[in-house]
């Protein structure tokens, strides 16, 4: 009795905890990006010198793409992430993400502000028409005009591909590239309404089922305006969907750009530029005289960063040249919109683990069927990069077919809905139809509600399962161990009781306000998840799945 | 006399027992029950819920008959429960050059005689849960129907070291699982004596034949009724020679199970006075309870590479035990390892095995992960503790799960795939994005009794006569002679020297057996019991399970000669949302470490693919074909079309029956 009185003590407890977090609890991520000034779309970009940091301690010179001129506030966008910034005449990693709409005519300019020995550079837009050069704009290079040192050039084209895209320098690309010299470009679709043609009518189908009030990722909810269930989430997308189909509406995005570096690369670049002879180089083709071959790349790099510093904030002042991150969270059921490119020079197959991911498009060329314009993209749990490419992709979870309640409930307590909220199923199957969206188990798949796992109870967890869990002693505990297989800071307090774990020395998932699932997202050519020979590392991130019950805030 | 002797060894084993109950003490276990919810008892149909006991009912329609008895069962409750157990530990495999690598590996600790023959390691439960002791010198005959010798020390012969490195293995159960004498049941009742008389406390006004009632004790089940009274109703009792032990005539009905402390006795009905005690004795029942020496006579240095293949079907529950053994030849590493199950949909972190995310097996520790199998395709498995090292010095397995459809029933295969729409758990919704078995056009293709399919696809589209799981991998051998050595690893050049398939080099891939390497201590065993040779029946389709697991770069292979159909990738059926086959034909096919892909090389076409004819299986990178120094050699095997029809075919032994 005792012990049964401490650990609703411990409930209690971590519910404060819980309340508390809400607030305070800040994951920050989404994919931010700016969208240029006016209506002419003009984006004011430098292509400037400087460092970027590794976890290892290392600081490596690198080349970048910034803003020539700060943009103003407004021009950060999603508004609710906050805190953006792309300080005047300051190279990042990658370049800045531009973000327009389908049908801009888009204007950059690009001031070419590398070290002398660098010579001329360049942007290339893949997929995309530049319009004619003017006489003086630039100066004509091999793939597209370039800009001289010192000089700046104009690149002006129609934005007419919607999807993820990547920009790149197309200048001496086996250096220029290397050295971090690209970025991407996001074209939101021309949407009907704010939402894709054909929604109502595809939301109206979907639901015409006889119990179903729901019973569908509720996504492209700009039709109905803000929904409940997201608490103060806040709305992080840049748009309500991918392309315009209303099987592209998303919840959440994130944008994962992989590439490799080769530091001694980049130490050869650097003693060079700042040579006397480099200092004083005039020539249109540089001065440089790298080893780019053979290529022995020890930094496998997400967004620029590698693990862990990728799943720090976006803008998080430590990394002033590397601004985003990647540290995707999402909730059961919701969409997940993951816009991935290429940067580098090699492939990275990268791993999803949770789920598949259906592939929307290719390089902003979406796979549907004809006649029907329904999906056509493969399904996919390692998702392979290769260079220069781009695709979109949709990821969710639901935790659906597991044979066992993931939020620890038991028969026992079937009729107190204040222990036990009811799983009420939709139409699919999914606990949509009359729960508040905020509840703990929200989404569940009803089938498995109240089915233990465990043979034996712990906590407050029903026994009648299949598995006995072993002795924790003999057990290590990971720094996102949740503290109990169950998903839910709620649902871990029941099973562990007053005992809450795990004891590792760092809680990432925290068991009493989080206790999410979480997952390792990574680069399967498994070599890449280390940084300069240290494992871990690399091209790695965890995607942590919370309960309904916890607010996923990406501000900052 | 003898009995009372009997009765006292029986109590002192229980309370050698109850000393020993603390579950802690005990790290080394397995779990594989033989009844669960959606597998409940065939008679009693325990533990299943109501509402499918009623369905099975309602099926039955109070039929005696056991053929309708068996139809409802498998309709309520498809698909078995299915069990694994793994040794997470270290061994030695041997190139084409016959050089010896040094592997972090998983090996196998049940279905041995599976894995010998080259078949997945994944058994039933009846298979699995079999004791590895007996009398000693006789013979007993194991779930399997094979003839088991047991040796002078009670031990099964096939459980002894280097016992399973012999082409006539046989034994497919558990490796370690012996009698748990922790589990107790009620062995008898006695009486307390008075402390002044010496009397037994027997009491009085009991009813004969009357009711005994065990409660408490941690366990359930016992009962009990009095055979004999004394005077007045006394429970009647037989007091031992030296007059110390009081045997109350009771019989016991049935022992219980599970207790760890005597449960108090009380009598229905009238009588009041006795002073019963339940005694115990040690159940024996094979609860998952391991004899750790066992394990570890097998386990230790057994891995193989391929790891232990797993393939279980649609419905099946597969409780899967990785038991981590150490790695001897590396005393200065404390590795634990884990399973993930790669490409699982909806998986729960706790058992993706991700250490980062849930728990690790120490060593000396057992851990069984659950899965309800998911939707059929070809996945992979692997530690994943610290993936860049372990994956490279070989912890990578293959897992494959079969479609329901394979199962005969009477609907036609797209009448199943209609009726299985109903089911929210097999269901396609159109809204669901993450669904490939989409509903094909309609259409009337005839299910064919005992035709295999590689997915739910309601059109025969991806059926084929045998299947052959692939796995493409590379090995570094300076990483693994450093692996070996003490020494700190280096990632970032990391370069392959051997291309492998199953494990194996050409030409080790056209051996047609298990091959062996002896390790350290003498004793051969193993080490790479997959074969690659592809052997087709005339006329025949063969499936292509292709993973790849390698971790410093990506794969090809090509085909020579039959085309390669692709039918399936990343463990799902090339079919957009329409319902359309997206399937495809090339004649090469890239994978990168992670991904999977399911090919059929169709050679129905007789007047092509003659019988006794050959082609080539290789890879067009063509610095990959071959074996460190050695140049010809690496990933390449070969495709032999047999002289004998599907039905003169033994998928088992991917032979022409005799």
């Amino acid at each position: 009795m005792r012990d049964m009185k401490s650990s609703f003590d411990w409930i209690l407890r971590s519910a404060a905890v819980a309340a508390a977090s809400l607030l305070a609890c800040s994951v920050q991520a989404a994919a931010p990006g700016i969208t240029g000034t006016g209506a002419a779309h003009v984006f004011d970009l430098t292509a400037a010198a400087g460092y970027t940091s590794q976890p290892d301690g290392a600081s490596i010179y690198t080349w970048g793409y910034g803003c020539n001129t700060r943009p103003s506030s407004s021009e950060f966008v999603p508004a609710a992430v906050g805190g953006g910034f792309c300080t005047a005449g300051s190279m990042q990693l990658p370049g800045p993400t531009l973000v327009v709409h389908q049908g801009d005519t888009v204007t950059i300019r690009l001031h070419n502000n590398l070290p002398a020995a660098a010579g001329n550079t360049s942007i290339l837009f893949p997929g995309f028409t530049m319009q004619a050069f003017a006489s003086g704009n630039g100066v004509p290079g091999v793939l597209t005009q370039e800009v001289t040192h010192g000089s700046a050039v104009t690149y002006t084209f129609v934005a007419d591909t919607a999807g993820t895209h990547s920009y790149y320098s197309g200048t001496q690309g086996d250096l220029q590239v290397e050295m971090g010299l690209y970025g991407a470009l996001v074209v939101l679709p021309a949407l009907n309404g704010g939402v894709p043609t054909g929604y109502a009518a595809y939301i109206a189908a979907a639901r015409a089922a006889p119990t179903a009030t729901a019973g569908l990722p509720d996504t492209c909810f700009a039709l109905n305006g803000k929904r409940a269930g997201l608490l103060d989430d806040g709305d992080f997308r840049l748009a309500a969907a991918a392309y315009n189909h209303p099987e592209t509406c998303y919840d959440r995005e994130y944008l994962f750009q992989f590439s490799e570096m080769d530091s001694a690369i980049h130490r050869q670049a650097e003693a060079q530029a700042n040579s006397a002879a480099g200092l004083g180089c005039i020539r249109q083709t540089g001065c440089l005289n790298v080893q780019t071959e053979p290529y022995h790349p020890e930094y496998f790099l997400i967004n620029g960063r590698s693990m862990p510093d990728d799943m720090d904030s976006n803008y998080a002042t430590q990394y002033p040249h590397q601004p985003y991150n990647g540290n995707p969270h999402m909730h059961p059921g919701e969409q997940m919109l993951i816009r991935v490119i290429g940067q580098g020079r090699m492939q990275h197959p990268f791993h999803e683990h949770a789920n598949h991911v259906r592939i929307l498009a290719r390089d902003g060329n979406p796979l549907f069927t004809l006649p029907k314009n329904n999906l056509a993209g493969p399904l996919l749990f390692t998702t392979t990069t290769t260079p220069g490419m781009a695709f979109d992709g949709i990821f969710e979870y639901t935790g659906r077919n597991l044979n066992w309640d993931v939020y620890g409930h038991h028969k026992a307590d079937a009729n107190n809905a204040a222990v036990d909220p009811p799983c009420i199923a939709d139409a699919n199957g999914f606990n949509t139809g009359a729960a508040a969206v905020n509840q703990i188990n929200y989404w569940e798949w009803c089938a498995d509600h109240d089915k233990a796992l465990e043979a034996h109870p712990f906590g407050n967890v029903g026994s009648g399962g299949p598995i006995t869990l072993p002795d924790p002693n003999i057990l290590a505990n990971g720094p996102w161990y949740g503290g109990s297989p169950y998903l839910g800071f709620e649902a871990t307090g029941r099973a562990v009781g007053g005992t809450p774990i795990p004891p590792s020395g760092t809680v990432a998932n925290d068991p009493g306000s989080e206790a999410g699932f979480a997952y390792m997202w990574h680069s399967h050519n498994e070599r890449e998840i280390t940084t300069n020979n240290i494992f871990p590392g690399g091209m790695m991130m965890m995607l942590l799945v919370d309960p309904w019950n916890f607010s996923i805030n990406e501000a900052n | 006399m003898s009995s009372t002797r009997f009765i006292w060894s029986g109590i002192a084993a229980a309370l050698l027992g109850l000393l020993a109950l603390p579950v802690a003490a005990q790290s080394f276990r397995v779990q594989c029950p033989n009844a669960t919810a959606l597998h409940p008892n065939r008679t009693t149909l325990v533990p299943a819920s109501a509402a499918n006991i009623a369905k099975y009912q309602a099926l039955v329609g109070g039929s005696s008959n056991q053929a309708i008895k068996d139809t409802a069962y498998a309709t309520v409750f498809p698909g078995k429960i299915k069990c694994q157990q793994l040794s997470g530990g270290d061994g030695f495999a041997t190139m084409g050059d016959g050089s010896q690598m040094y592997l972090f590996a998983f090996g196998p600790l049940s279905g041995l005689s599976n894995i010998v023959h080259g078949l997945p390691g994944t058994v039933t439960n009846t298979e699995f849960n079999q004791s590895n002791v007996g009398t000693p010198n006789t013979t007993i005959t194991d779930a399997d129907g094979h003839s088991q010798p047991i040796g002078a020390d009670g031990v099964l012969d096939a459980v002894k070291i280097g016992a399973p490195y012999s082409p006539d293995y046989s034994f497919n159960g558990a490796i370690g699982l012996v009698p748990d004498t922790s589990d107790a049941k009620v062995g008898s009742v006695t009486l307390l004596l008075d402390p002044t008389t010496d009397l037994p406390v027997a009491g009085s006004g009991y009813s004969a034949n009357e009711q005994v009632v065990f409660t408490g004790g941690g366990g359930s089940g016992a009962t009990g009724h009095i055979t004999a009274r004394g005077t007045g109703g006394s429970i009647g009792y037989t007091l031992s020679s030296d007059g110390a032990t009081a045997t109350a005539a009771i019989a016991i009905d049935n022992p219980g199970s599970g207790y760890t402390s005597p449960p108090t006795v009380s009598f229905g009905g009238g009588g009041s006075g006795a002073q019963p005690r339940a005694a115990l004795v040690a159940s024996n029942s094979l609860t998952g309870h391991v004899d750790e020496r066992l394990v570890m006579d097998v386990g230790v240095l057994n891995g193989s590479f391929s790891a232990p293949t797993i393939a279980i079907d649609e419905d099946d529950e597969l409780f899967l035990t990785l038991t981590n053994v150490g790695m001897v030849m590396r005393p200065d590493l404390f590795e634990q390892h884990t399973v993930h199950f790669h490409g699982y949909p909806n998986a729960s972190s706790f058992y993706d095995g991700v250490p980062d995310a849930s728990v690790a097996i120490n060593i000396g520790g057992s851990f069984t992960y659950y899965y309800l199998a998911p939707e059929a395709g070809t996945y992979m498995w692997h530690c994943h503790i610290s993936p860049p090292e372990h994956l490279q010095m070989g912890m990578v397995g293959q897992i494959y799960v079969r479609p329901r459809q394979d199962v005969a029933t009477s609907l036609s295969l797209y009448q199943q795939d209609v009726a299985d729409q109903a089911d929210l758990s097999r269901k396609c919704s159109a809204t669901d994005i993450l669904c490939s078995v989409q509903l094909p056009p309609a259409n009337t293709v005839a299910r064919v009794p005992g035709q295999k399919y590689a997915f739910d696809d309601g059109d025969g589209s991806t059926a084929y006569d045998v299947e052959y799981p692939i796995q493409m991998h590379g090995f570094d051998p300076n990483f693994h002679f450093v692996g070996m050595t003490f020494n700190p690893e280096s990632f970032a050049d990391n370069k392959d020297k051997y291309f492998l398939l199953n494990g194996r080099t050409y030409p080790d891939t056209i051996h047609a057996g298990p091959m062996s390497t002896q390790g350290p201590d003498g004793v051969e065993r193993f080490s790479q019991p997959l074969s690659t040779i592809i052997n087709i029946p005339l006329g025949g389709k063969a499936l292509l399970r292709f993973s790849d697991l390698n971790v410093t770069e990506m794969h090809t292979l090509a085909s020579l000669g039959i085309r390669m159909h692709v039918i399936g990738n990343n463990a799902r059926l090339l079919r957009d949302q329409d319902g359309n086959n997206t399937d495809y034909y090339t004649n090469s096919i890239t994978l990168g470490g992670g991904e999977s892909i399911d090919v059929i090389l169709d050679a129905s076409d007789v007047a092509t693919y003659t019988a006794n004819s050959k082609f080539y299986l290789y890879t067009p990178q063509l610095d990959h074909l071959s074996n460190d120094a050695e140049n010809f050699g690496g990933m390449m095997t070969e495709v032999n079309i047999l002289n004998c029809t599907p039905a003169n075919f033994n998928a088992n032994t991917k032979q022409c029956n005799p």
